[in-house]
């Protein structure tokens, strides 16, 4: 559904070009669990920017769902992030003036999606990740972990076809951590194709495939095969609603 | 479209500080600008009311005789003849008074002898010429005659009345309800009584502060000698200031028991009676341009304050998928929010203010039509001040929501 | 410590020079509004002779029409006396001074090559000058016994000399007054009382003083009359000027100098006296209103300050209150954009107290910043609204742009007002990032 072929973004200052992604190419079949990895400063979020359509590229082509982004305009790049994609962030990027359903609201409030519709796929977003008994709390009332389930909430809400995820975990402790991923693969299995962008190669073997990034190239590929817990109904899922 | 009032209406709620701020600003700035607006269209219509004198074209020129030798008469005879000569000149009179000068003579009639005394009315002196002279029309009757116009009273002789009188249309209507006042009669303060013999409308006298200005009577009568006499010159238009070089030069040596003490348009004393409501008005246009632009400015730095701690936000709701438009919408509600709460308050504030300036002022009601009036143009500045933080806020480029610092 | 939390206020205005600079503006322009509206106030309704407010008092009586005021929308007796009154109590000794007077026109001429020109001069009693304390610049007024039988004696004002003789001493020279011989025994300095407190009739309270003074009897021997006001009621003979003095009307201004309460009551008393009796002679129908009205109050009564003017120092108060919520709110979001660093200022030690200085410190130069630059517009507002009425040709009348004085006293109010009002806007938001906990901004947004 994804299909990047050599593309290249290039940071010009007065005095130096830097290549943060140099010929990168990647596909990606619906529904997979692709991690990309690498140390800091080797273009991974570059890439997340870039495949997320946070910004744009200088060469190369980038097909999602068959649509060449290049042709797209401003608004139907908007729209292709608000229904196809779901973001989660490294620091969660709730609104902090906002109760968890606002939070979780505020993709849908940007499609013509009438009250009851909202509602209903709030609820059961808020459902998946366990927290829709908070639905009234303020992000500052909750934990990290907390947070970012609710920012899950708020990126499946929509039903998006692949979710984007950015080192989800780099500001969680371990069992948050576990949690969170637990939450991941549950909606991977759910049908939802998930990017995942992480330099701890731990959470990158649950994934189905890694991709390792080195000054904006690929240097490795490494294919895993389904983790163990994929599919089971108890253990991490059963975890993730305690 | 979705107008996302109720979730910004929440997040507005919790982080008030810099809302309340603005929002007082706004509802003081509305109640200055209702109020003030109000006053000023007020007083102008106040100085353009009809006073039926043509008072671009009248010159006055105020004589007074200081020796012994002096003969109040034979001046005003002779300066009148000789005004009346000037080529440009269309009429001229010997008055008491000027018209519209906040300073002249009253007098008190009554509509029966020997009946309690009304109040004061307003009387200008003049003679046959006096009426074309200030260009007023007769509605009703006649002018006086020439043989009507009395001799000035002396100092020993102040309690002569005259024969006929010629009211205003205001006047005859207060003196006599619902009839015709010509033909009727009415005493002075003397119990000397007088008949009314012409109408004329409108006409505004010597006192346009006062409760009645247009409440006027005309006298025929020469003016008298105890203060100097004033002549009124109407010329042809745009020949006033040249008649008034002329006039000035000639009078000025033509008698030498006598000064002149000016020679001046009349728009100089109607400007002098309304200096107080123009200055009044400048200043009050003047404050309520600075307040519209102080708190314009306030409403734009706090735009500008939210738009820029807020980036992050800004960048997350982009990448989530609002276009720039939303943004935009998303910035120009909450405004518009801070902006309503401030236009109500300021209503009752407006309110209030007017009905205090009522009563302890004795200025009229606010007129509700200015509120509105100034709760559309203030709302709208409001908005218009926050567009160009929400322009920029537009700008914020989605990649900001995945920046770590 | 204060030169050093200086320095970071400076180093913090060169930072945000745009938000600095509008906060300076909106600061002096709330001050500027303020400080032109209350000068022009404070003209109008000060009290000019306020050190004499317990002893000199304006004399009336309510000698008007039973059914009817003078002034019907003021509550009082008319302000003027009939010359039949003021001749009675002027016989009085209780007063220490006794002043009864009006202002006519009269045209002097014979002075060189001045052109003849007519002027505002006073007919009053002797103990005017003193009573009002009216300095002399060359000679001195009259004695009482120059006022019956009327000497030919004149006091011309500093103006009126300076046009007529140059300004020389002209104590002994003579001019024609109403083409009459008189000579001149004094000469005032500059004497400008706002507002013209002891004569509030004519064309506004604002006027400058009388050109040329005369003593009292002349009125009576020139027949002359009040040219400012006179106001009649009473149906009766007035075809000669002794049935004007023997009348109703009222033309002539009293004013008396009781030094404490008791000459006070005495004379009240003496009037009262005289009123009863008049009253049984048919006269007064009116309750009995005999009023002896000190200065303030007097100026009050004559509604010198008027409504126009109350209402623009409200609206000036309500400009400078919207100019300071529009500083706390810019203090606010510029402390609020500084606060990583002071979150860092506190992590290194800095206590909320000293947090709260150093902000106060650089409220407080804004503040007066403002408050000069304040003062600056203000002054050339001023100088614009007098050149606005000059350009009017009111130069003659004295008039508004007399009001347009900026006095010492004035000043020095007007800068205490501004840095009083901004560091009262400064005080709250100080305080709040005082008081918030370090750790909140060192977290990123």
């Amino acid at each position: 559904m994804l299909k990047m072929q050599d593309v290249s973004k290039i940071y010009r200052t007065e005095l130096i070009e830097t290549y943060a992604l140099r010929r990168f190419s990647l596909e990606v079949t619906p529904g997979e669990f692709v991690a990309i990895t690498g140390p800091s400063g080797s273009g991974k979020t570059t890439f997340l920017n870039v495949a997320g359509l946070l910004e744009e590229f200088d060469s190369g082509s980038y097909l999602l769902e068959g649509r060449d982004v290049r042709s797209l305009s401003d608004d139907e790049r908007s729209r292709l992030r608000n229904e196809r994609i779901g973001f989660i962030f490294q620091s969660f990027n709730l609104i902090p003036d906002l109760d968890v359903y606002d939070n979780v609201e505020v993709p849908l409030r940007y499609r013509r999606l009438s009250g009851a519709d909202r509602r209903e796929r709030i609820g059961s977003a808020l459902e998946l990740v366990g927290l829709a008994s908070r639905a009234r709390h303020m992000p500052s009332q909750l934990s990290g972990g907390q947070q970012q389930r609710v920012a899950i909430a708020r990126a499946i809400a929509g039903d998006p076809a692949f979710l984007l995820a950015d080192e989800p975990t780099g500001n969680l402790d371990s069992l948050m951590s576990r949690q969170v991923m637990d939450l991941l693969e549950q909606i991977n299995e759910m049908g939802t194709t998930i990017l995942l962008v992480t330099h701890d190669p731990e959470l990158a073997r649950r994934a189905q495939r890694n991709v390792h990034l080195v000054d904006g190239q690929i240097s490795d590929f490494r294919a895993y095969e389904p983790h163990p817990s994929v599919g089971g109904a108890t253990g991490a899922a059963g975890a993730a609603r305690a | 479209m979705s107008l996302d009032i109720r979730p910004t209406l929440s997040a507005l709620l919790r982080n008030r500080t810099g809302a309340v701020l603005v929002a007082a600003q706004v509802a003081i700035a509305l109640a200055v600008l209702a109020n003030a607006a109000y006053i000023v269209v007020q007083r102008i219509e106040k100085i353009n009311r009809p006073t039926g004198i043509d008072e671009q074209n009248i010159l006055v020129i105020e004589s007074e005789g200081f020796t012994g030798r002096f003969h109040q008469t034979t001046s005003v005879q002779e300066d009148l003849a000789y005004l009346r000569g000037v080529s440009g000149v269309i009429a001229a009179t010997a008055t008491n008074s000027v018209p519209l000068s906040d300073g002249g003579d009253n007098d008190s009639l009554v509509t029966r002898p020997d009946e309690p005394r009304h109040g004061y009315i307003n009387d200008i002196e003049i003679d046959e010429q006096g009426l074309d002279t200030l260009g007023v029309k007769l509605v009703a009757g006649r002018n006086f005659r020439h043989e009507e116009i009395q001799p000035p009273r002396t100092k020993t002789d102040i309690s002569h009345f005259v024969p006929v009188i010629i009211v205003s249309r205001e006047l005859g209507e207060y003196l006599f309800p619902h009839q015709n006042p010509l033909g009727k009669q009415v005493w002075d303060v003397l119990n000397h009584a007088a008949t009314i013999v012409g109408v004329v409308d409108p006409v505004m006298g010597t006192f346009p502060h006062g409760d009645y200005p247009g409440r006027v009577f005309f006298l025929p009568r020469l003016p008298d000698e105890f203060i100097g006499v004033r002549y009124l010159v109407r010329t042809r238009p745009g020949q006033r200031d040249t008649v008034a070089r002329l006039i000035e030069a000639q009078l000025v040596t033509s008698n030498p028991d006598r000064v002149i003490n000016y020679v001046r348009p009349l728009t100089y004393f109607k400007n002098l009676s309304y200096l107080g409501d123009s200055s009044m008005e400048i200043f009050l246009l003047t404050v309520t341009a600075l307040v519209i632009a102080v708190t314009a400015l306030g409403v734009f730095a706090l735009a500008t304050f939210n738009v820029s701690t807020r980036t992050k936000q800004i960048g997350t709701r982009r990448a989530v998928g609002a276009r720039r438009r939303d943004i935009v919408r998303y910035f120009l509600i909450e405004n518009g929010l801070i902006m309503s709460g401030g236009v109500l308050t300021g209503c009752a504030l407006a309110l209030a203010a007017g009905y205090w300036l009522s009563v302890h002022y004795a200025l009229p009601r606010l007129d509700l039509y200015y509120l509105v009036a100034g709760v559309l143009a203030l709302w709208g500045i409001g908005q218009l001040a926050a567009w160009q933080p929400a322009r920029r806020a537009a700008a914020v480029p989605p990649s900001v929501a995945t920046r770590t610092v | 410590m204060f030169g050093y939390y200086l320095r970071l206020a400076l180093k913090s205005f060169g930072r945000n020079p745009g938000i600095t600079a509008l906060m300076v503006i909106a600061i002096a322009l709330g001050i500027a509004v303020c400080v032109m509206t209350l000068t022009v106030y404070h003209a109008m309704s000060g009290n000019p002779i306020w050190w004499k407010n317990d002893r000199l008092y304006a004399v009336t009586m309510d000698n008007w029409d039973p059914l009817r005021r003078l002034m019907p929308n003021l509550d009082l007796p008319p302000f003027e006396m009939t010359y039949k009154d003021t001749q009675f109590l002027l016989a009085s000794n209780i007063p220490l001074r006794k002043v009864v007077m009006y202002s006519t026109l009269g045209v002097i001429s014979g002075v060189g090559t001045e052109p003849p020109a007519q002027v505002a001069t006073r007919v009053t009693t002797a103990d005017f000058f003193a009573m009002f304390e009216v300095p002399f610049r060359y000679g001195n007024g009259w004695s009482a016994g120059a006022d019956k039988p009327a000497q030919p004696v004149i006091v011309l004002s500093r103006a009126e000399n300076d046009k007529l003789f140059g300004g020389a001493n002209s104590v002994g020279r003579t001019l024609r007054w109403n083409d009459r011989e008189f000579r001149v025994i004094g000469v005032l300095s500059d004497w400008f009382p706002r507002p013209r407190y002891y004569d509030l009739n004519g064309s506004g309270s604002f006027q400058p003083p009388d050109a040329a003074y005369i003593p009292y009897g002349w009125g009576t021997d020139l027949q002359l009359l009040n040219q400012e006001e006179n106001d009649c009621w009473r149906p009766e003979k007035l075809d000669t000027y002794r049935d004007y003095e023997a009348s109703d009307c009222v033309w002539q201004q009293m004013w008396v100098e009781l030094p404490d309460a008791a000459s006070r009551e005495r004379f009240q008393s003496f009037m009262d006296g005289y009123w009863a009796e008049q009253r049984h002679a048919g006269r007064f129908p009116r309750p009995k209103d005999n009023r002896l009205t000190d200065v303030a109050q007097w100026l009050r009564d004559n509604r010198v300050v008027d409504n126009d003017n109350r209402v623009l120092v409200g609206l000036a108060f309500a400009f400078l209150a919207l100019c300071l919520i529009n500083t706390v709110g810019l203090l606010l979001a510029k402390f609020l954009n500084g606060a990583a660093v002071t979150g860092i200022r506190r992590a290194l030690g800095a206590s909320r107290r000293q947090i709260f200085a150093q902000l106060l410190i650089e409220v407080g130069l804004l503040s007066v910043l403002g408050a000069l630059l304040g003062l600056a517009l203000a002054a050339l507002g001023l100088i614009a609204v007098h050149h606005l009425y000059a350009a009017a040709h009111l130069g003659e009348r004295g008039g508004y742009q007399e009001l347009t004085h900026f006095d010492v006293v004035g000043v020095v109010w007007a800068v205490i007002l501004a840095v009083a009002a901004t560091l009262a806007a400064g005080l709250y938001p100080a305080w709040r990032i005082g008081r918030l906990a370090p750790a909140v901004y060192l977290k990123s947004q």
